[in-house]
């Protein structure tokens, strides 16, 4: 098996503005071809596609349009975590020996059908992801004991994370008084606890080790990979638990031979604000009761080890190029190109992406 | 429209279930997921209890556990605020998606 690397990035600013998802791949996909050492288009074997937009053959048109006549070339499809779905199967196509070189590019318009799962019979007229988070963070509140003022400092962190995020839709800073006082969506939510449905891409180029030192002078590479879907349904969920999520990380240990006292740098999925306590607690970075705590810490200390980018709810959520965008943040971290929101020394990375209220996670470790 | 959606559509839910291993099917199908034995149908007590609930302007919703642990989304009427385990009454009702509706017992 071929060990796996990063070594192209490439993405478009995120947008509340609605985009052609054609054009919006090749932006981000043009971006990461010159981010390469020696491109050539004749080595790219694979180009996958990650979006929810309705549009199809998107594989072969990015193709045709980047001039590359690709081996494999097909879209993907995973609601919220299809861009480390396409990353993760790229990562197999090329460990396997199928492909040598895989672009993997995801976008999303800002009104993408990928918001409302209609097959989902139990959710009722209660389709939108806003009643699911009202009812992940009322549970969490119950359970743990969790504040408004704890939720709302994920908020008002990753908004100020983002703020230095070039990509990100919004630069706006947000106190934690503002978050608290924003629209009240449900009794349990507040707009700036939600993520916000964008328009944006994000791109990234995968090499097999043979051929990574040729196209980057800092290969990144993947040492571990984790996945687990546990249904589709959100009321089959434990509420209090994301079991997709502590799965797919003990997967992911495993492989890459670390435990969680090793990241370095994390990129979680914060659809809404409960979801980062939730995530870092079942990454095993603190316990569901001690997870405020640990977010006021970082908070406090102006520690920016999760979320760097500012998450979903600072940088935006175009679901197909999320997951890309995560995994280019943990790559530029791990290349010390970070600017402003550098994690001093990281050596080990982690992104976390997720799907329908937690049902499905995927999990990637990597190292540099 | 599915023999489910006719019959929320009349104001009775479903349960599935498998005639072989008596499974409940949830979301329901033809086909037993654990055995692949055929299914059959069973109307619901109407009766659940209350998980979680939140609330959207002055309406109350949320999770509610119908018969054999199916738990399924809808609005709550309640004279005081829900609280968890409270029994509630179900109507359904079927107009493009289903629309679930609990009712608190003894309010």
């Amino acid at each position: 098996m071929s060990k796996v690397a990063i070594v192209g990035t490439g993405q478009t600013k995120f947008s509340k503005d609605d985009g052609n998802v054609e054009e919006l791949l090749f932006e981000s996909a043009d971006n990461c071809i010159k981010s390469v050492n020696n491109y050539d288009s004749n080595n790219v074997d694979g180009v996958l596609v990650a979006t929810n937009n309705n549009s199809k053959y998107l594989g072969a048109i990015l193709s045709e349009t980047l001039g590359i006549q690709p081996k494999i070339s097909h879209s993907i499809e995973h609601l919220c975590s299809s861009g480390t779905n396409a990353i993760i199967s790229a990562y197999a196509y090329i460990s396997s020996g199928l492909s040598q070189m895989v672009l993997i590019s995801g976008a999303e318009s800002a009104t993408n059908p990928g918001q409302v799962l209609e097959w989902d019979k139990s959710r009722g007229n209660f389709e939108h992801p806003i009643y699911w988070g009202s009812i992940l963070t009322k549970s969490h509140k119950r359970k743990f004991e969790t504040t408004d003022e704890e939720l709302a400092i994920v908020s008002a962190k990753n908004h100020k994370q983002a703020m230095d995020n070039p990509f990100a839709y919004s630069n706006q800073a947000r106190t934690i008084s503002e978050v608290m006082n924003s629209k009240q969506i449900t009794d349990d939510l507040r707009i700036l606890d939600c993520s916000r449905s964008c328009s944006g891409s994000s791109s990234i180029l995968l090499a097999s080790e043979e051929k990574a030192k040729t196209f980057s002078d800092q290969p990144i590479w993947i040492t571990g990979i984790g996945q687990k879907t546990t249904s589709a349904s959100f009321t089959k969920n434990i509420l209090e638990e994301v079991k997709s999520t502590r799965i797919a990380a003990e997967s992911a240990y495993k492989m890459a031979k670390i435990e969680s006292k090793n990241i370095d740098v994390a990129e979680v999925h914060d659809a809404f604000s409960v979801c980062e306590l939730m995530a870092i607690s079942e990454l095993g970075m603190t316990s569901n009761d001690k997870s405020g705590e640990f977010v006021r810490n970082l908070f406090n200390t102006e520690n920016r080890m999760i979320n760097p980018r500012g998450g979903l709810i600072g940088a935006g959520h175009p679901l197909g190029a999320t997951g890309i965008s995560q995994t280019i943040e943990i790559t530029n971290q791990l290349q010390g190109k970070s600017r402003k929101r550098q994690i001093s020394n990281a050596e080990t990375g982690l992104i976390h992406n997720m799907s329908a209220a937690g049902t499905s996670s995927s999990i990637m470790v990597l190292q540099n | 429209m599915t023999f489910f959606e006719e019959q929320l559509e009349q104001g009775i839910f479903q349960i599935c279930y498998c005639n072989k291993c008596n499974n409940t099917i949830w979301p329901p199908k033809e086909t037993c997921y654990t055995c692949h034995g055929k299914t059959s149908w069973k109307k619901s007590s109407d009766r659940g209890i209350i998980i979680e609930f939140s609330k959207k302007n002055s309406t109350y919703f949320g999770v509610v556990e119908i018969d054999n642990g199916i738990r399924i989304l809808g609005d709550i009427s309640s004279t005081s605020p829900p609280e968890i385990g409270q029994v509630v009454r179900m109507n359904v009702s079927f107009r493009f998606k289903p629309n679930y509706s609990f009712i608190v017992e003894n309010n």
